[in-house]
């Protein structure tokens, strides 16, 4: 999740050549993309796992997901080709949803942490209860 | 509720999904439909494609030296504003005005209704010879999202009055949309020589080998490409 997050938040480029950049003032946004990819990765197998062995609901995989969709989306760079084709679909109004994205970046990405630590603690919480040997 | 929300999710990405592929789906079979068009593409794929720069800027540097870069980009672009900002002053200060390399700006605006606006202004403020540094002004004051009115016609206005310009020229310029023509033109060469992001690269050396890539990048990337074709 880590790579195509730095991709499309502009931080990774492929061409010309493989290169990280992360310039002083989008430090925050780069901080919080390590923070939701790791969330991420500890959160959505966690949950997979409790659904495949414990034969539990689907309830907080769909908070991970939504947590790592909201924090992904937040990052898309509405210049960026993802934008463009979104924009030249759909014009105006599209372009005015994809420069929400960028601007709204942080407290969105917070807003996918929170829900991604919320999930992971109850997660823990409930597969500690679910796994207690009798 | 919860069923719900897995399904909204899901609906969501589906419909990016759609989007994008519609998107380039469409843009495959407008070029298809002129099959000329399509194989000139497709050539152009594998020769260096020329670009042409007539409708572009004036060039920032020698008009003599050996590399130009070529910037696609668009006023209301936070990523173009990002590049200005780190790495264009490195670039003018080891390349431009040392003659090993000119920087033409051709515009791609698509981000929303004010950027065509902004281009056309620029070229209004050529006709007084002040193309880079309303360009230098527009980057500097770009403020707050797209279409959020940092860059509507007051604006426009307020930043040919800082550069003390003849407003009543300028005025006369922007209400006749008399570079409308010119910024459309610049769109249309920018899309075809395949920028679908801003700010987009094309470093042409002297000989016309062509470099193209996109991004805010950093300086080195420049530096690597622009050594290697000297």
């Amino acid at each position: 999740m880590f790579v195509p997050l730095s991709i499309i938040s502009e931080f990774l480029f492929v061409e010309p050549f493989i290169i990280f950049h992360v310039i002083e003032d989008r430090v925050t946004s780069f901080v919080l993309i390590v923070f939701i990819s790791l969330m991420s990765a500890i959160v959505i197998p966690m949950n997979i796992y409790r659904i495949r062995t414990l034969q539990k609901s689907t309830t907080k995989i769909g908070g991970s997901i939504a947590g790592s969709i909201i924090g992904a989306s937040a990052g898309i760079c509405s210049c960026g080709p993802i934008g463009f084709s979104i924009v030249s679909t759909f014009g105006t109004i599209a372009g005015t949803a994809t420069a929400f994205l960028t601007n709204y970046e942080i407290p969105l990405r917070l807003a996918s942490l929170l829900l991604l630590c919320l999930v992971y603690y109850t997660t823990v919480k409930s597969i500690s209860i679910e796994c207690k040997i009798q | 509720m919860n069923k719900r929300l897995v399904v909204s999710v899901v609906f969501v990405v589906l419909v990016i999904v759609v989007a994008i592929s519609f998107s380039s789906y469409q843009a495959n079979l407008l070029e298809m439909h002129d099959k000329t068009k399509y194989l000139e593409r497709i050539a152009a794929k594998t020769a260096s494609p020329l670009v042409n720069l007539e409708n572009g800027s004036p060039p920032l540097g020698s008009e003599s030296a050996p590399v130009t870069i070529v910037e696609f980009g668009d006023y209301q672009c936070e990523a173009c504003y990002h590049w200005f900002h780190n790495t264009r002053s490195t670039l003018i200060d080891n390349y431009i005005e040392t003659g090993k390399a000119k920087l033409i700006f051709v515009d791609l605006p698509f981000l929303g209704r004010d950027s065509p606006i902004a281009a056309q202004a620029s070229y209004c403020a050529e006709d007084q010879g002040k193309y880079w540094e309303y360009h230098t002004i527009l980057y500097t004051f770009q403020d707050g999202p797209p279409d959020s009115g940092w860059a509507d016609r007051d604006r426009l206005n307020s930043f040919a009055f800082s550069l003390d310009m003849n407003i009543d020229e300028f005025n006369e310029c922007m209400d006749s949309s008399k570079y409308k023509k010119r910024v459309k033109a610049n769109y249309d060469e920018a899309v075809k020589n395949g920028a679908n992001s801003t700010p987009t690269f094309i470093i042409i050396s002297q000989d016309g080998a062509i470099e193209k890539f996109a991004g805010a990048q950093p300086y080195p990337v420049f530096a690597s490409m622009i050594e290697s074709m000297l």
